[in-house]
């Protein structure tokens, strides 16, 4: 066992895991953040996706040990105070999700997006989520919720 | 399995030697699924990636040192590699997804690499070299050479490659990739080139590399040889290719893929020739 301490949604956790787990497992299993999705288990379709120190990374791609010290968010850390993210609210209001599967990872990268870009390009936006494999909706639904969840973070 | 989160080269360094059968894991992109396919099953685990030292770019005169932790996206959004050295930022661009390019590494790639690395190619049109540390010293290999005599040259069990060292080049550097389709494809076949033309358009340097389109990805020496002095113009784009395809024709012959490999090499050569003029 390794001891490990990260920062997750804002909360400080301490915690003694396995060494090889993986970040994904950590998040899951120790700590119960089953929002973080395992698809693949190798890279390519992004459910596990998390920001990790500002920057989106596949969570079944790091060794828990690895996020040690590191502050990460997963989708259960958007909303604030009883209130959804915008991105999230625009996904529910264009209707950008039918099994919702992926939603938890895609959402995480357009947050990561706006967060450093607040007006991308559509190539941009496009760009942000090709690591975000969706299967049923399809990607126009959500780069129009992108547009929305811009609206809502102008005020309109 | 043993873990251990390193927070310098130093102590790095002393657990390779204080024990057998370690791994080194900076993105864990590639080593992660190694693991759980159980191709490789490492007793000490030694994690890189938060080491400051090996995540720096550094301007040193006129060189220049990639940390072998740095990561695709810190090079994409460096202000070095603009201008002459963006075949560089582009190659970077187009490996894998946003997630990948966050995690994977460029030390990872070399060490790691498949005969489709895509930073590569830039960086051996660089003639880029390879810091290696260990207790027994610094070594240090061309690039070229680690790929060319993988066996001798390799990593070894107590060193760690800890950073790519090259000069900033005069003439300009260039990449193309042909993928199966534009998002986290690996590359089928990847060109990079590094060119100096004087006014007239005559080619006063020349480094070209291709990745995939061998055994590892290497420069290809007799089409810089051909190039090399020649007027940058169409006729001598259309005889280098030829002198492309018969150095491919003698290492890929036989080769399933190689009939279309073969056509598709034309468009990648034509591209990368023409993105160090623009």
């Amino acid at each position: 066992m390794i001891d490990i301490r990260l920062t997750v949604n804002g909360k400080e956790y301490s915690l003694s895991i396995e060494e090889d787990k993986r970040l994904i497992d950590v998040l899951r299993e120790d700590l119960g953040f089953i929002g973080v999705m395992e698809g693949c288990g190798e890279g390519e379709c992004g459910a596990c996706t998390v920001i990790m120190d500002g920057k989106t990374v596949n969570s079944c791609l790091v060794m828990g040990f690895q996020a040690n010290g590191k502050n990460i968010i997963t989708i259960e850390g958007l909303a604030k105070d009883g209130k959804l993210d915008p991105v999230q609210q625009a996904f529910i209001d264009v209707g950008a999700v039918q099994c919702g599967f992926c939603i938890p990872g895609a959402i995480l990268s357009i947050r990561a997006l706006l967060n450093e870009n607040p007006k991308p390009t559509e190539e941009e936006i496009r760009e942000s989520i090709s690591g975000n494999l969706c299967r049923c909706t399809g990607y126009n639904k959500m780069l129009e919720a992108v547009e929305r969840a811009r609206r809502y973070e102008n005020g309109a | 399995m043993l873990a251990h989160q390193g927070k310098s080269v130093e102590e790095v360094l002393n657990l390779l030697t204080q024990y057998e059968n370690c791994k080194i894991i900076a993105g864990g992109t590639d080593l992660i699924i190694q693991m759980r396919e159980k191709r490789i099953s490492p007793a000490v685990l030694i994690d890189i990636s938060s080491i400051q030292e090996l995540k720096e770019i550094k301007v040193d005169g006129p060189f220049i040192e990639i940390g072998a932790a740095v990561t695709f996206t810190d090079i994409v959004e460096s202000p070095i590699f603009e201008g002459n050295l963006s075949g560089l930022k582009k190659a970077c661009r187009l490996v894998g997804s946003p997630q990948i390019r966050n995690a994977g590494t460029i030390g990872g790639n070399i060490v790691n690499a498949s005969p489709a690395a895509d930073s590569v190619p830039p960086l051996l049109c660089l003639n880029s070299i390879l810091v290696f540390r260990s207790f027994r010293g610094i070594r240090q290999v061309k690039l070229e050479d680690y790929f060319k005599y993988k066996q001798k040259l390799q990593i070894k069990e107590d060193e760690l490659l800890t950073a790519i060292r090259f000069r900033r080049p005069e003439g300009t550097l260039s990449f193309s990739k042909l993928g199966l389709r534009k998002a986290l494809a690996i590359s089928r076949i990847s060109m990079a080139a590094m060119v100096k033309l004087d006014e007239e358009g005559t080619i006063k340097d020349i480094a070209l590399a291709s990745g995939a389109l061998g055994k590892y990805p290497m420069r290809e020496r007799e089409v810089e040889e051909f190039l090399l002095g020649k007027q940058l113009d169409v006729n001598t784009v259309d005889e280098g290719l030829k002198i492309l395809r018969e150095a491919t024709d003698k290492r890929l012959a036989g080769r399933s893929s190689y009939p279309y490999k073969r056509r598709a090499v034309e468009r990648l050569f034509r591209e990368v020739l023409s993105g160090v003029v623009a």
